[in-house]
């Protein structure tokens, strides 16, 4: 490859087209209500084209993950069927406390994340920008779907509903960088937020109402009871992976992993 | 004139298409492959720096009606890379296939690092970080990957002869 020297001139053209886009990145910073309603047609007019791609490439999709992922697919069921079973025995074992459980949340008029009516949805693509974590399901407005709603998949917390049109709408993942839950541990219920990190699947958990807790290995975290809190309390949302307390340190370094999946999500669901 | 409009506006329906549809579902290292960043590389490649900022620019916003990030980061990050890609490839004393999958690579780079920095600099959390420096590597090859086809259908578009100067 050669070059040839040239004066490279300054095109004024660009300083216009920077300056626009400065002025829209600033407005929609601000919530600027006719971007969002353009957003939302937008996502409206091409949603019923990317419906029949989607319909079109799935099964293609589906089908090669099978052929690749044959033997993974295989093992998976079969550490599910085990699973399933160990589960279906210590939900015996825990009916009994289930139910008095039960009694003392009527008694006290407390929201439980099984009182949520909720909206299921399948999961038909994710992100199409590699600096967010985001998938989009197949429903939207028509079917209730709002901004802001939580969604969860069979075993915990997925995120919560970012951008919504018709009938598609843009869940954004608990693991992204800037998402916060507030949640409670397991053993001491002592809350904290659960943060997504850059770039990982894991999370941080941080701002413990005690730093002198003692966190374990394993230990689940679940959405707190706040008020005006956006989760419902009591869904599931990582588990812990690991703990230290640094020299120097306040607090210490807990770092969470969602219990759900979040790389893998077929179906969710959306909490009204 | 007329026909050529059209034409460029079938490829950004196209990609913008590709891109929210089947492209989503084929990360590679946490990257998938920017297909309007690429078609900008390809406008400027063969318009020159001007075109390929304002085709950067519109294509930018198309996408950005469909991201979670601010609107308009795309837009800039494209503009610039139109603009740079542009009065990069004027300064080549000859052109061949190989130097349209170098230029989709060197895309990649200047645009993937324009919206690291700008999103960073406009407050979007976790932009600014290592792992956003694997993406871009990675992305950037992606880029190079889908360059050829993408290319030929750039071509198509602005109906200019294909592979002009070798």
């Amino acid at each position: 490859m050669a070059f040839v020297k040239r004066n490279v001139r300054w095109q004024p053209i660009l300083v216009v087209l920077l300056v626009a886009a400065l002025l829209l990145v600033a407005l929609d910073q601000r919530g600027s209500g006719p971007i969002t309603a353009v957003k939302r047609v937008a996502r409206e007019v091409i949603s019923p084209v990317q419906n029949g791609v989607n319909s079109v490439f799935n099964p293609v999709r589906d089908l090669f993950d099978g052929v690749i992922n044959y033997g993974q697919l295989r093992d998976r069921n079969l550490d599910l069927k085990r699973k399933n079973e160990v589960l279906q025995g210590k939900l015996l074992r825990e009916r009994a406390v289930g139910s008095k459980v039960g009694e003392l949340e009527k008694l006290l008029d407390l929201p439980t994340f099984e009182d949520a009516t909720g909206v299921a949805a399948r999961v038909v693509g994710g992100s199409p920008s590699n600096f967010e974590r985001t998938v989009s399901i197949n429903k939207g407005t028509s079917s209730g779907i709002q901004v802001g709603q939580p969604v969860v998949a069979g075993a915990g917390l997925v995120g919560k509903v970012t951008a919504v049109s018709r009938t598609v709408s843009t869940v954004t993942l608990i693991n992204s960088s800037g998402f916060g839950v507030g949640v409670r541990l397991e053993n001491s219920n002592e809350q904290g937020i659960a943060e997504g990190k850059s770039g990982e699947n894991q999370m941080k958990l941080s701002f413990l109402t005690d730093v002198k807790i003692v966190v374990k290995k394993g230990e689940l975290t679940f959405t707190s009871a706040t008020t005006d809190a956006v989760f419902p309390p009591d869904i599931p949302v990582a588990r812990v992976v690991s703990s230290q307390k640094l020299a120097g340190a306040l607090e210490p370094t807990v770092i969470l992993e969602p219990v759900v999946n979040l790389d893998d999500l077929t179906y969710v669901k959306v909490l009204r | 004139m007329m026909q050529r409009r059209l034409r460029v506006l079938l490829l950004v329906f196209s990609l913008v298409i590709l891109q929210t549809t089947i492209f989503t579902h084929l990360h590679v290292f946490g990257a998938i492959p920017d297909l309007l960043l690429v078609a900008t590389v390809a406008v400027a490649y063969n318009e020159g720096p001007q075109t390929g900022a304002l085709f950067g620019f519109f294509s930018g916003l198309v996408l950005d009606l469909f991201l979670v990030s601010p609107f308009g980061l795309s837009a800039i990050s494209n503009s610039v890379t139109g603009w740079a890609i542009g009065t990069f490839q004027a300064g080549m004393a000859f052109q061949t296939r190989r130097t349209q999958v170098f230029l989709a690579a060197l895309g990649g780079v200047i645009g993937g690092t324009v919206f690291m920095v700008v999103g960073g600099v406009v407050g979007v959390a976790g932009y600014l970080s290592l792992y956003s420096v694997q993406v871009i590597v990675a992305g950037s090859i992606w880029d190079a990957v889908v360059s050829v086809p993408i290319f030929m259908f750039v071509h198509w578009a602005l109906m200019t002869e294909h592979l002009r100067r070798y």
